[in-house]
């Protein structure tokens, strides 16, 4: 099964959707997703555990001359990314079916384009081919916001359009400059390539910055998540929800497959300032996550949080910490997708508004939203049995191991999340009813996306070892180069302080 | 016993889902005795497993099951295993058995409630939780369950949501849970670092090699542990919660906050004893701030008005005599006291329910008063928790708190001064806790009292939150709008009168010299304990005089005060006025806290939202890039004038321009 | 005759034309002064055609003048549209296609 059919699939469905006419356009969003999951589903069903490489390779060559290769791969770091995004879009494509867009066709295009170009990023095994993937990937948002976006809109998506592509292309001249001064014969931007032609040192690192810079500004990370309150605020929220759930995902991913393998000079060198980063992101995104009112921030600060976290795995440079930054990545897009959906619910029920202070006591008379509300809440802050928590244990693991001063003070940022968390939880669900609540239960619509989801939730709390096990393998060997500089470095400072 | 074993983890959960996904369909009466039975069930299910357990050789009763892989990766080992020895058995056994009599009481006292089957579920959820607890057999599976109930506690705290003040409790329990449970991963993390794996057997093996006696390493792992034991067993200074949990319902109180939750502290370091026996600079700290914390709740025992948290307080105080005494060593006996405490706490807080019951919901002692003669069953159930509180003999308290303090002297030392504090305790307890008896069942009969003697049962004009006092909106149909007292509802009469003849007799299965049931029976898990327990006869004979004698005067003190001479208690809050403010505010921990802790990230907070955010982030950083990319394209797009002469002339001009320049290249 | 003075002429013409271009703002006058600059160049094609000898100079110039037409049709067109819209006859005030 060729992996270009998982990825092209919702393109083209969503190509196919803009010519149906009228009432069917509505759910011209479904078809394609749902084949991209059950694709996806295959994928991994016919993974095969414990092996390192790549499975169900496609290569071929694309752009001769520059060593352009359309390569795409699954592997470990990869395989359950995937089935997050493929489920994620399915779910908020039948989320956004409830509602009447103006020129549903189009809409579900760019949708159906954003998937595509997800799952490109995901799969992508060539340098340039996944640069191109990760800025075709933002572009269908630029046009979901602006057109069918809220208040302020064109405004908020010009200026995170923007900053994002500043970042896009410092990434893009790093990547020509990794294909064009690696040592070896020939140009070429294949990742398995270039993981055996390291770049000097002093390359590595300008490299390095700014591919993080890329990345940081996608998660969005503490200081470069300037974008995000007016961003989120405008996005409408089926969009919001697959944004904010895989593609600060996709950053993540990035860093353990082309960042850690391509410049492990660069990465041993500058860990402390990423730990450092991912750490001010942990406690700022905390503390305005608890103080701010609009719902969705409050999930926009704690996504900040819980990608500082996901940083902080993988630059612990441990393969704990880097299995618990996967399993943490696929985790939080899980959790944060029906939060954006109970969001919706509760914006529903209090009037439209969505502020935190114009809600309470919706419980009442919706006790299955309630329950499930409370299960999300109780992930979303990583509570022990959640499978939230066997990441962020096995993140804090890692980089306990590598430097425990980190870790310490990470752990307040675990105690501040169950604040937010909860606090979310109280004003919306609890206390006296607000001024502007008409409280209802789900409607069978509405548990037809939410319920599937949290039943994953709870499927995956209780055997988080099947993420484990498939991506042992390849996470030793993202991280194996970096964790080598690092014992060469401390090999040779021994033997310099010596007897 | 594998199945068995499985099973008492497994009937709470299908109780509580069962409930759960029927919350509809089920009638009140089918959810409680669903929910009562699910318990009762696995109550049966540990006496089999203890019965099969007894049957294997006595250095063959540790047995771990396992059910499969939870994290298995990158040398962390934790994978879904329950441990099966006497401890996890003892546990299990008073869990379920006091668990089976509170859910006993509960069809009864929560009745017309309209949460009744949302009740049932959580309280089921909350056994499954506190079992998984007891019987996890790595740490991870340890702390799973140690947040579980910490939710499970949250869950039923706020059980009456619309109370602000019941969900700020429940807030606040929760988070310092979490704090608790930072501190136990931690912990974790400490211990693991050396010993390489999480299972609780393979950890305790490789103590002696990996962790020499009070390393850095231990230490520091065993006082994170007691991190998390002092949040979850609310003792000094992670106590604040444990009052103001008192929102929920009575049977919440009984049940978790008295005889099983507060109480995983107690397990913990029980557990861990291989390891704190390692660590004797944290065991000392335990032992310390148990006393501390018995000796500060006794105090504010003394002044609080409210009927709950008298008893919470008491049994903040209870609780750090039995921190004290496993953190000293004294295994056997700090794990008799728990057992004994849970039967007269939970008998204590049943009966506190039926008089606030009669008291149409007023939890407030001042308001209180003369209930002797209408409520007899009560008053007796009271007497006999008093009694077994105050250590008074033949009751149950009697012999567990004493055999705690016995070790207390025979370790001597420093440790004096815990014996002394530890008999202080004792006497405070006794004048706090027969002070509660006799200002709510002696003096004038208050009104609702009255009415109960004429027969019919009080109801205030309009509901009411005791706490703050408001009106509550009662539309929504709970806090249910029954009353339901002791004397007239059968479930409750059943579980109090059981529990009454348990704390009466409870104290038979370690009689100092005459019986040694229990010690024999938690003896496989306490092997290779390097603390000795050999009781001093003198000191013995000495404790037990000294403790009756204390139970007796304290019963004669808070008689004198109370009943004789009513006037008393007045003149001494104004002699010790300021005693009297400090006991009043708790010793403003809360304060201490809201200072120290809540403030800063409050205004950390805000700081970032309305400074930082704004001028630094948004104007600087992403102003900036934007900015500039807009000001280029500004420039750019000056050229783009759409003046047609303009166009013309830098075409002409340009052509002109190119022309010249190849002329004069090529000339 | 030397070819010098069919050049010269054409370089009159062609300044002439682009003067008329670049000062004019009625946009029928442009457009003449463009036909102006249009047949220098086809002055100057032609004679160079004279002076090679072969007929290459005067075909180009016939391609010219077939593209003249056209693009003189199309401004016409354009003139025509302006004027039924009411819209001044200016072209410095014809400047909506402005960044």
């Amino acid at each position: 099964m060729s992996l270009s059919i998982l990825v092209w699939v919702p393109l083209a469905a969503a190509t196919v959707g803009l010519l149906v006419p009228g009432a069917g356009s509505r759910f011209a969003g479904i078809p394609g997703a749902a084949a991209a999951c059950v694709l996806a589903i295959v994928t991994v069903v016919r993974f095969k555990t414990g092996t390192p490489g790549l499975q169900f390779v496609t290569d071929e060559t694309w752009i001769a001359e520059l060593g352009i290769h359309y390569k795409l791969g699954v592997d470990g770091l990869n395989l359950f990314l995937i089935l997050l995004a493929t489920v994620l879009f399915l779910a908020s494509a039948i989320w956004a079916s409830f509602t009447e867009w103006e020129r549903p066709g189009l809409f579900f295009f760019w949708f159906g384009l954003a998937e595509s170009g997800v799952l490109g990023a995901l799969t992508a095994q060539d340098l340039a081919l996944f640069v191109i993937f990760f800025d075709l990937m933002l572009v269908p948002f630029l046009f979901l916001t602006g057109t069918w976006g809220g208040d302020n809109r064109v405004a908020a998506i010009i200026k995170l359009f923007i900053y994002t592509l500043v970042g896009s292309l410092l990434m893009l001249s790093a990547a020509i400059a990794t294909g064009v001064l690696a040592p070896g014969n020939g140009i070429t931007f294949v990742l398995s390539d270039l993981a055996t032609r390291r770049l000097p040192t002093g390359s590595q690192e300008w490299i390095f910055l700014f591919f993080a810079a890329a990345f940081l500004v996608k998660m969005p990370a503490f200081p470069l998540h300037g974008w995000m309150p007016d961003g989120y605020r405008a996005m409408p929220l089926p969009v919001l929800a697959v944004f904010s759930g895989i593609l600060s995902k996709v950053a993540a991913y990035g860093f353990l497959r082309v960042v850690l393998p391509l410049y492990p000079n660069a990465s041993v060198h500058f860990q402390e300032l990423m730990l450092l980063i991912a750490l001010a992101s942990i406690l700022y995104g905390s503390a305005m996550a608890f103080t701010t009112t609009n719902a969705r921030l409050i999930l926009g600060y704690s996504s900040v949080a819980q990608l500082g976290f996901i940083v902080l795995g993988i630059f612990s440079l441990r393969p704990e910490g880097a299995q618990g930054a996967i399993i943490q990545a696929v985790n939080h897009g899980l959790v944060v997708a029906p939060a954006f959906f109970i969001v919706a619910l509760l914006a529903a029920r209090a009037g439209g508004a969505e502020d935190i202070r114009l809600m309470g006591g919706i419980a009442f008379r919706a006790p299955v939203l309630a329950t499930m509300f409370l299960i999300v809440t109780f992930a979303l802050l990583a509570m022990p049995g959640s499978s939230n928590f066997v990441g962020e244990f096995l993140i804090l693991l890692g980089v306990f191991r590598a430097k425990i001063v980190f870790a310490i003070i990470a752990f307040s940022g675990v105690v501040m999340a169950s604040v937010y968390a909860l606090r979310m939880f109280i004003r919306a669900m609890h206390n006296r009813v607000g001024p502007q609540v008409a409280t209802r239960e789900m409607s069978f619509a509405d548990g037809l996306v939410l319920v599937p989801l949290v039943l994953a939730i709870l499927a995956f709390a209780l055997y988080p070892q099947i993420a484990l096990n498939k991506g042992q393998a390849s996470v030793v060997r993202s991280i194996g180069p970096a964790v080598q500089v690092q014992q060469q470095a401390s090999a040779t400072q021994h033997a310099e302080v010596g007897p | 016993m594998q199945a068995s074993a499985w099973l008492i983890l497994l009937c709470p959960l299908i109780g509580c889902i069962v409930i759960g996904l029927g919350y509809r369909v089920w009638p009140a009466r089918v959810v409680g005795a669903l929910g009562t039975v699910a318990i009762a069930a696995a109550f049966v299910f540990a006496v089999n497993a203890t019965l099969h357990l007894q049957d294997r050789a006595e250095d063959q009763r540790q047995v771990v099951y396992t059910a499969w892989d939870y994290a298995v990766t990158a040398g962390v080992d934790a994978k879904l295993s329950i441990l099966v020895d006497p401890l996890s058995m003892f546990m299990a056994l008073v869990v379920t058995g006091v668990s089976t009599l509170i859910h006993l009481y509960s069809i009864a006292y929560l009745g017309g409630d309209r949460g009744y089957a949302r009740f049932f579920a959580y309280l089921n959820f909350f056994v499954f939780s506190m079992l998984l607890l007891v019987l996890a057999a790595n740490f991870l599976l340890l702390i799973v369950g140690w947040a579980f109930v910490g939710a499970a506690s949250y869950m039923l705290i706020s059980f009456w949501y619309r109370r602000t003040t019941a969900t700020s409790a429940g807030i606040k329990a929760f988070v310092i849970n979490v704090l608790g449970d930072v501190g136990l991963v931690l912990g974790t993390f400490f211990i693991f670092k050396q010993s390489g794996t999480l299972d609780f057997l393979g950890t305790f093996a490789k103590a002696p090699q990996v962790f020499p006696k009070g390393s850095a390493d231990i230490t520091a792992g065993c006082l994170l542990l007691l991190v998390g034991a002092f949040a979850k067993s609310a003792q000094v200074p992670l106590h604040t919660w444990l009052p103001d949990a008192m929102e929920g319902p009575t049977p919440v109180s009984a049940l978790i906050h008295a005889a099983t939750m507060v109480t995983a502290g107690v397990y913990l370091i029980a557990r861990m004893h291989p390891l704190f026996e390692r660590a004797p600079a944290a065991a000392d700290v335990g032992a310390i701030v148990g006393a501390a914390t018995l000796l500060i709740a006794g105090t504010i025992g003394l002044v609080v008005t409210d009927l709950k948290r008298v008893i919470a307080y008491s049994t903040m105080s209870q609780i750090g005599y039995m921190i004290m005494g496993v953190s000293a060593g004294a295994y056997v006996a700090g794990l008799f006291h728990l057992m004994t405490h849970a039967f007269f706490k939970a008998l204590l807080f049943m009966a506190a329910g039926s008089v606030i019951s009669a008291m149409g919901g007023e939890q407030n002692l001042d308001k209180m008063g003369g209930f002797r003669k209408a409520m007899p069953f009560t008053y007796a159930c009271f007497i006999v928790g008093g009694l077994a509180l105050s250590g008074i003999p033949p009751f149950s308290g009697f012999f567990s708190k004493d055999e705690i303090l016995l070790v207390m002297g025979e370790q001597g030392g420093w440790k004096w001064a815990l014996y002394v504090a530890g008999y202080l305790g004792a006497f405070l307890t006794a004048i706090y806790t027969w002070r509660m008896i006799f200002r709510a069942f002696h003096g004038e009969a208050v009104e609702p009292a009255r009415d109960l003697e004429d027969g019919h049962l009080y109801h205030p004009p309009a509901p009411f939150n005791p706490a703050s006092g408001e009106e509550e909106d009662v539309e929504v149909g709970f806090p249910g709008p029954e009353h339901h007292i002791a004397e007239r509802a059968m479930p409750m009469k059943a579980a109090m009168s059981l529990l009454a003849v348990l704390a009466t007799i409870g104290g038979v299965v370690l009689i100092p010299k005459t019986t040694t049931w229990l010690d024999d029976f938690l003896e496989p898990s306490f092997r290779g304990s390097s603390v000795v327990a050999n009781p001093d006869d003198t000191l013995l004979v000495i404790g037990l005089i000294l403790g009756t004698v204390l139970g007796l005067l304290g019963v004669f003190v808070a008689y004198t005060i109370w009943v004789r001479r009513p006037g008393t208690s007045a003149r001494w809050v104004e002699r010790f006025s300021f005693l009297h403010r400090l006991f009043v505010n708790k010793w403003y921990f809360d304060e201490l806290i809201d200072l120290l802790v809540v403030r800063p990230a409050l205004w950390f907070g805000r700081w970032g939202q309305q400074t930082f955010e704004r001028v630094f982030v948004n104007n600087a950083l992403v102003g900036g890039p934007s900015g500039i990319v807009r000001a280029g394209s500004a420039a750019v797009r000056a050229a783009q004038s759409g003046f047609l002469r303009a166009y013309a002339a830098l075409l002409l001009f340009g052509v002109v321009a190119v022309g010249l320049y190849f002329l004069i290249q090529s000339a | 005759m030397s070819v010098d003075w069919f050049l010269v002429v054409s370089a009159l013409v062609f300044c002439i034309g682009a003067g008329g271009v670049l000062t004019r703002r009625n946009p029928l006058v442009v457009l003449l002064c463009l036909e102006l600059m249009l047949n220098a160049a086809n002055i100057a094609l032609i004679a160079f055609a004279r002076m090679w000898g072969n007929v290459d100079g005067q075909i180009f110039a016939i391609v010219v003048m077939v593209v003249a037409a056209c693009e003189v049709c199309i401004g016409l067109g354009l003139v025509v549209a302006i004027y039924r819209r009411r819209l001044p006859i200016d072209v410095d005030e014809l400047r909506e296609l402005q960044g």
